[in-house]
């Protein structure tokens, strides 16, 4: 038998390229799946909890509680200003009509999302004018005798929970270089990558 | 007609005003490199970085500009920035904090605990994350500058 003799540069780049793939896998392994409630892109933020009695009967029949309608419009969440002089707010409203509340089954997989626990979704609709549909605005589950309610929202979520999940108090910061990493990894190696072609390709010197 | 080959003719104003604002340039790019706190960023503090050098090389020539800024430094500068972000996000994916969380890093590194500031603590690698940027635009740039400004008369030897 005869073993081929190996550069020991080969042997080194085989060792490394192994070593690479190994960390992709472990890399890929670790990313979030898709619809995971746990990522970014998906979590939801609490907003507040109350006493459950006599409203889970009115949820489940599909009807929005005067309770929880309340509490949700004295958090500003209404279309006009919230104080007298202030700009107006333009958040979709929950009149009749207007939303719809869905029941949730633990482990469901809907709207791109996995559900780990069973609750409601407020879905409401926006009025727009080219996607007229329900849409995800509120959740809300139930936890022994209190009821929670959450708020599925991406800006909001990135500006008031941005220094707890990331220790950083800069939101714009955070965006570039956490929640949207990938992106600014990506532009990064396209600047690098034109300036390799700018090299390659008017470079005349001989020596680098 | 051929154009006259041309000396290198010294300007005394110009070369003073560079030599007084080219530290400042550079001051002032670095604060807005590492002001991630702040105003900042990694793109912008590295353009004006690259706009310093480029100011140098207009004036000096690219000969004597290239020993404020060798190509082999230049090089280094250029990868250096990629490794110092793509390191900072492989060690988040190792020590499985969050795939793409860059700046959840400090959770384990101790440094920023001595610090003793909450607010401090992913300063360092914002810092990081936003030097590492700006490395690689300002070398970048610097090196697209010097290639398209070199001519075949100067600078025969390389460096």
């Amino acid at each position: 038998m005869n073993i081929p003799k190996m550069n020991p540069l080969t042997w080194t780049s085989i060792v490394i390229a192994l070593l690479l793939i190994a960390l992709s896998i472990y890399a890929i392994e670790d990313l979030p799946a898709f619809g995971d409630e746990n990522s970014a892109a998906n979590k939801k933020i609490k907003l507040f909890s109350l006493d459950a009695d006599g409203l889970v009967e009115s949820l489940d029949a599909g009807v929005l509680p005067v309770e929880i309608k309340t509490r949700i419009e004295d958090l500003g969440f209404i279309e006009g200003p919230t104080c007298p002089g202030c700009q107006n707010e333009n958040y979709p409203t929950l009149d009749e009509g207007n939303y719809e509340i869905k029941k949730i089954e633990k482990g469901a997989y809907e709207g791109g999302r996995i559900y780990t626990e069973e609750g409601w979704d407020v879905l409401i609709r926006e009025g727009e004018i080219f996607y007229d549909e329900f849409q995800q605005y509120y959740f809300i589950d139930e936890m022994g005798e209190k009821l929670n309610v959450y708020r599925y929202n991406w800006p909001v979520r990135v500006v008031e929970r941005t220094e707890e999940e990331t220790f950083i108090i800069n939101a714009v910061t955070s965006g570039l270089a956490d929640y949207r990493g990938y992106d600014t990894m990506g532009e990064e190696t396209v600047i690098l990558t034109g300036a390799i072609g700018v090299i390659l390709l008017i470079r005349r010197r001989g020596r680098l | 007609m051929t154009p006259e080959k041309k000396e290198y003719k010294r300007d005394v104003i110009i070369e003073v005003t560079t030599d007084l604002t080219f530290p400042l340039i550079l001051l002032f790019g670095l604060y807005i490199m590492i002001g991630t706190g702040g105003t900042g960023g990694g793109f912008q503090g590295g353009t004006i970085l690259a706009a310093a050098y480029i100011l140098y090389i207009t004036v000096y020539g690219t000969e004597k500009a290239r020993e404020k800024m060798p190509e082999s430094t230049n090089a280094l500068f250029k990868s250096l920035g990629l490794y110092l972000y793509n390191g900072a996000g492989w060690i988040c994916i190792l020590f499985s904090l969050a795939a793409a969380q860059w700046l959840n890093m400090p959770a384990f590194w101790p440094i920023t605990d001595f610090v003793g500031v909450s607010g401090s603590r992913s300063f360092l690698v914002g810092y990081m994350v936003s030097v590492g940027i700006g490395l690689t635009v300002m070398a970048s740039f610097v090196s697209q500058y010097f290639d398209l400004a070199w001519k075949e008369d100067e600078e025969m030897g390389g460096r």
